[in-house]
């Protein structure tokens, strides 16, 4: 096998979309319009992820993170470009596809709804024709990674939704693909139960050498498990780099706290190539008094926050 | 094709089907209900010819084919085209679209387990009871074995009508009428809920070429040995019937699905 997980190259995918029109009279013509539009969700990214990686893709909501999902999964075809996932076509081979790659959305479980997990999982294994053996090494390497005993018997329609999504995770990884995509796992979980399941990820990735592509809104998920992130913004790739590149890509910003006589603190993000820091706080000084003063390294989630407003371009 | 596979997506099903024991009783009784309206229209039916035969069958005919079809009707039917719709709506399509299995053939499959769960909680129960109360007006012998390889033909039948009419949803985004439409045709010409002796003679001979007649009609008049289906030559005849209509659905089944999943793979669904 190679050692490229996913090649895209020049990939480009454009939705055809009706014109909708306003009112009850536009709603009637609507029924009748041959007027569509084209809407470019992904032009033409170009990119590489090697096996073993966990790769960050990151994107405003609607940047196209969802659309090139489902093009590696082989759900949707590229309109034009190259797309291979494991050396093959994915939308022209996508049950062959399927054996290979796992898949979790967030907020939709892949799980028997009304069916003990053991049950799910046993189901799968039948499934993807997992050998028995390779079956009871992923169920121990499971144990050993989290505390799985109280939810292996429990009907998935009674879990919480963190421990749904921990078992979807596990499903995902039972008959051992060789790339897993996340799309959102952590969304709408307490702080414990992110942690857990960062650390899930991280643990399995290392185990099997799986590579992860992940789509999250929480920096704490990046921080954690990406060492390498991708943006993506209007369809277009912005950023393909280490996580340590990002926080010098647009100007070498800090975050200025200045704690005033009352105890209140107040932020100021600085370009260190435009202004200096001393000056600022100089200036502030002026205003009121300052009892104390504190400089940070800017924090990913400022950073991607800075590009998704598009102080990147 | 790997038999365990198949065999665990229907050893789910039946597990899943069996979870929601109390619906089995609501069908149950809802059944019954649904009978003794029938019961009676029948009877006022019979009593208003003045003949004890009508298009010959005797009440007890109409009946026991009735009865039989209502139980058959609960063990044969499907949800594939409320499924889908509902899939597609909530986009968890793409969840089996993403499955290691052809998507047809994994559908299919995944019902399995609840015809499974209906045959033998509803079917065998009312056939039963048929039979105890007729005092065995079923002729048993090798027509239940017919039956049999009747029922699963008129499965893949129903299935495939099914899964013709699905894929629909993806171009109309809304089914609900679509759906009442194909079950009212369904039950009408398939003979669930006339007998299809009763149709005028025209209309019958029309009918009895349509595949929906494949689904409840026949199985039926084989296990009650009506329809020639009690000499080789009639059989034969309704099973050539049933393997045609099975292999033509099939063919246009997975063309229309090929060009549905097509619509979803180009425009996202």
């Amino acid at each position: 096998m190679s050692n490229e997980a996913v090649v895209m190259k020049n990939v480009c995918k454009d939705f055809k979309v009706l014109n909708r029109h306003e009112g009850l009279k536009g709603s009637i013509q609507d029924l009748f319009s041959r007027d569509y539009k084209t809407v470019s969700a992904v032009k033409d990214v170009t990119l590489t992820v090697n096996r073993g990686e966990i790769i960050g893709y990151l994107g405003p909501n609607g940047a196209g993170k969802s659309t090139t999902i489902k093009m590696m999964t082989g759900v949707l075809e590229p309109t034009s470009g190259e797309l291979l996932v494991n050396g093959k076509v994915p939308y022209k081979n996508r049950t062959e596809n399927c054996e290979n790659i796992g898949v979790v959305f967030g907020q939709r479980s892949q799980l028997w709804w009304s069916l003990p997990l053991i049950e799910s999982f046993k189901l799968l294994r039948d499934l993807y024709m997992v050998p028995e053996k390779d079956y009871e090494e992923m169920i121990e390497l499971y144990r050993s990674l989290v505390d799985i005993e109280p939810i292996l018997h429990k009907p998935v329609r009674q879990m919480s939704l963190g421990q749904r999504t921990l078992s979807d995770i596990l499903a995902a990884f039972l008959h051992n693909p060789a790339i897993v995509f996340l799309d959102e796992p952590t969304i709408g979980l307490d702080v414990s139960m992110k942690a857990k399941i960062r650390e899930l990820i991280l643990g399995l990735n290392k185990e099997k050498n799986t590579t992860v592509i992940l789509t999250t809104h929480d920096m704490g998920d990046v921080d954690a498990l990406c060492r390498r992130i991708i943006i993506i913004d209007e369809g277009t790739k912005i950023y393909d780099n280490d996580i340590e590149h990002l926080k010098n890509y647009f100007g070498s910003y800090r975050t200025l706290k200045i704690r005033r006589t009352d105890d209140t603190w107040e932020e100021y993000l600085i370009d260190e190539k435009t202004t200096d820091v001393m000056d600022v706080i100089m200036e502030k000084q002026k205003e009121k008094k300052i009892k104390d003063v504190k400089i940070l390294e800017i924090s990913t989630e400022e950073v991607i926050k800075k590009i998704y407003e598009g102080g990147a371009r | 094709m790997n038999p365990k596979r198949l065999l665990a997506i229907t050893r789910a099903g039946i597990m899943e089907s069996l979870q929601f024991r109390l619906g089995i009783f609501v069908t149950l009784f809802a059944n019954l209900i649904y009978l003794v309206l029938v019961y009676y229209l029948w009877k006022a039916i019979y009593d208003s010819s003045g003949t004890d035969v009508v298009n010959g069958m005797t009440f007890t005919d109409t009946m026991i084919y009735l009865i039989l079809a209502t139980a058959l009707f609960n063990f044969l039917e499907m949800f594939v085209v409320w499924d889908m719709s509902r899939k597609i709506q909530s986009g968890a399509l793409v969840l089996d679209l993403l499955k290691p299995m052809r998507f047809r053939k994994y559908t299919f499959w995944s019902y399995t387990g609840n015809h499974v769960v209906q045959f033998v909680l509803t079917f065998i129960p009312t056939f039963i009871v048929v039979m105890i109360v007729t005092g065995g007006a079923i002729p048993l012998g090798l027509n239940i074995v017919w039956f049999i390889i009747a029922t699963v033909f008129a499965l893949i039948i129903n299935y495939n009508i099914e899964m013709l009419v699905a894929p629909i949803c993806l171009f109309t985004e809304s089914t609900w009428g679509i759906n009442i439409v194909k079950e009212t045709i369904v039950l009408l010409l398939s003979g669930a809920t006339i007998p299809l002796a009763f149709f005028p003679e025209k209309a019958r001979m029309v009918v009895q070429y349509l595949p929906f007649r494949a689904v409840y009609d026949i199985p039926l008049s084989i296990l009650l040995g009506k329809s020639g289906s009690d000499t080789w030559q009639g059989l034969l005849q309704l099973f050539a019937l049933q393997i045609v209509w099975m292999v033509v659905l099939t063919l246009a089944g997975n063309l229309f699905w090929n060009c549905a999943v097509r619509k979803v793979t180009v425009n996202g669904g």
